[in-house]
């Protein structure tokens, strides 16, 4: 086996805090993205609700807006779980972070065509008078959401993850 | 061996290790990821399967019999019913209302044509005091509703205007379209014929109200009792203040889209505490409001039905008759 002074891994510096902390931050980002997931995908019950806001954004013929309505909250359930056990990590704080990249965009583009909807991000959706549509906080929050993901996936080494047994971000 | 060939061997065998560790590393990355991909497909996949199952099938069956009632509601029940009363209030613009009247339309059709629910249609029209075309939209759809009610239709318009609901901010069911729809029912000439004079003075109305009478009221009332205050009132009071204030709202007399315009006012009056109208669809059976999660699944619907005692509706017939059949 490998003798210590051949391991590849980043030779850990000398009093290195950095080192010693990452894995809890982005342990921490693990856990405070998917408590938001989870949120944002129970408030979207039921899922009628959650077909009407997506029909707000006027994107989508009727019945891909039916389907996204009703797999986005599953979607958003699944990585939930995924960053919970800490299951490819890296790839789960990717494509959360893509996921919010996604939404900022349908954001926008409401925003631009002059809609007043709301985002719909936590339930609810749908038109509202045009003095209060909060689209900069909804992106904002995004962005926010965004960086927790790309944070993850930067630095997917953490304690408590299913990825370490399976000899991943160790 | 040679010393430097010793230690070049030593290096190459160092190079492959990495090479290989590289390789093997890599390699249990994919399989993660695919695992991963794996779960996400396992919980969207049963997931969807497990939402759709809630889906109805879609009530082809015969109707109920249809009561239009005095204040142009439409109650749908078996005669002598003993069942709990649905209240439905829906506005024709609001995508809710279709996305209520997708997930549970069968099923409040198949409950009443089964004698176990007394279903009361209660069109308003929440939407009047907004922008044209959402404010025109809604109330054209609700007025045309209910010269359908007159002849004995207006569930089946009902749903026809669901299905061709206007995207929230465009121009929809217009004249010709209404005319259209009516006649894609089970109607005679002589009704067409009726149906298509009413909806000419209707949409008219409509117009003069949305267009004209109602930017000219609401400037007043802004410039005289604030954006605050009228921001807190409901159109009816809105309509009140109006007429005391040189806005004579007479031509809405004996209109259907005035009609309409008084029943959206008397739904903010007519319920309570948690069960006060607030907005649409509103579900309440026997005066109690459903919550989303109740009114919005078919089983959650179903199953609030199947729990209710025997209710009564509140209005009455109108005394000709809804049904010209």
């Amino acid at each position: 086996m490998d003798t210590p002074d051949e391991s590849p891994a980043p030779a850990p510096a000398p009093g290195s805090r950095w080192s010693a902390l990452q894995p809890w931050l982005t342990l921490a980002c693990r856990l405070a993205l998917a408590g938001i997931l989870v949120y944002a995908a129970v408030s979207k019950y039921p899922p009628a609700l959650s077909v009407q806001a997506v029909e707000a954004y006027d994107l989508f013929p009727h019945e891909v807006a039916r389907l996204i309505g009703y797999t986005l909250p599953l979607f958003e359930l699944a990585l939930a779980v995924l960053l919970l056990v800490g299951l490819a990590t890296r790839f789960t704080g990717a494509v959360t972070a893509l996921l919010m990249v996604v939404f900022i965009a349908g954001i926008l583009s409401a925003m631009a065509r002059g809609l007043s909807i709301d985002c719909g991000c936590f339930g609810g959706g749908g038109a509202v008078d045009p003095g209060e549509t909060t689209y900069g906080l909804s992106i904002a929050r995004d962005i926010g959401f965004a960086a927790l993901g790309a944070f993850i996936a930067l630095w997917p080494r953490s304690p408590l993850a299913l990825d370490r047994p399976l000899g991943l971000f160790r | 061996m040679g010393s430097e060939a010793r230690k070049r061997a030593r290096e190459r065998l160092k190079e492959q290790r990495a090479k290989e560790r590289k390789a093997a590393a890599r390699r249990r990355n994919l399989i993660v990821v695919g695992v991963a991909a794996a779960v996400i497909v396992l919980i969207v996949g049963i997931g969807y399967a497990v939402l759709n199952s809630d889906r109805d099938e879609g009530y082809t069956g015969p109707l109920a019999a249809q009561t239009l009632q005095e204040d142009g509601s439409v109650v749908m029940a078996q005669e002598g019913a003993r069942a709990p009363v649905v209240e439905v209030y829906a506005d024709y613009q609001c995508p809710a209302c279709r996305q209520f009247e997708l997930t549970n339309g069968g099923l409040l059709k198949e409950r009443a044509a089964q004698g176990e629910a007394i279903v009361h249609f209660r069109p308003v029209s929440i939407f009047a005091q907004q922008q044209v075309p959402i404010s025109s939209n809604s109330l054209r759809g609700g007025a045309a509703a209910r010269i359908a009610a007159d002849h004995g239709v207006f569930v089946q318009y009902n749903d026809v205007l669901f299905e061709n609901q206007p995207t929230e901010g465009r121009e929809g069911f217009s004249t010709e379209q209404l005319r259209e729809w009516f006649a894609g029912l089970d109607t005679s000439a002589a009704q067409q014929e009726e149906f298509d004079a009413r909806l000419e003075e209707e949409a008219a109305v409509v117009t003069e109200f949305t267009e004209e009478f109602l930017p000219a009221l609401t400037e007043d009332a802004v410039a005289q009792i604030g954006q605050e205050t009228l921001g807190t009132m409901v159109l009816s009071d809105l309509l009140a203040w109006g007429a005391d204030n040189g806005h004579d709202p007479g031509f809405l007399e004996g209109t259907y889209t005035g009609e309409l315009i008084d029943a959206t006012g008397a739904a903010y009056t007519r319920y309570s505490g948690d069960s006060a109208f607030r907005g649409t669809p509103s579900v309440y059976i026997n005066g109690v409001l459903l919550d989303n999660n109740t009114a919005m699944t078919v089983r959650g619907l179903s199953e609030a039905i199947a729990s209710a005692d025997p209710g009564k509706v509140e209005t009455q017939p109108l005394a000709d008759g809804g049904e010209a059949q």
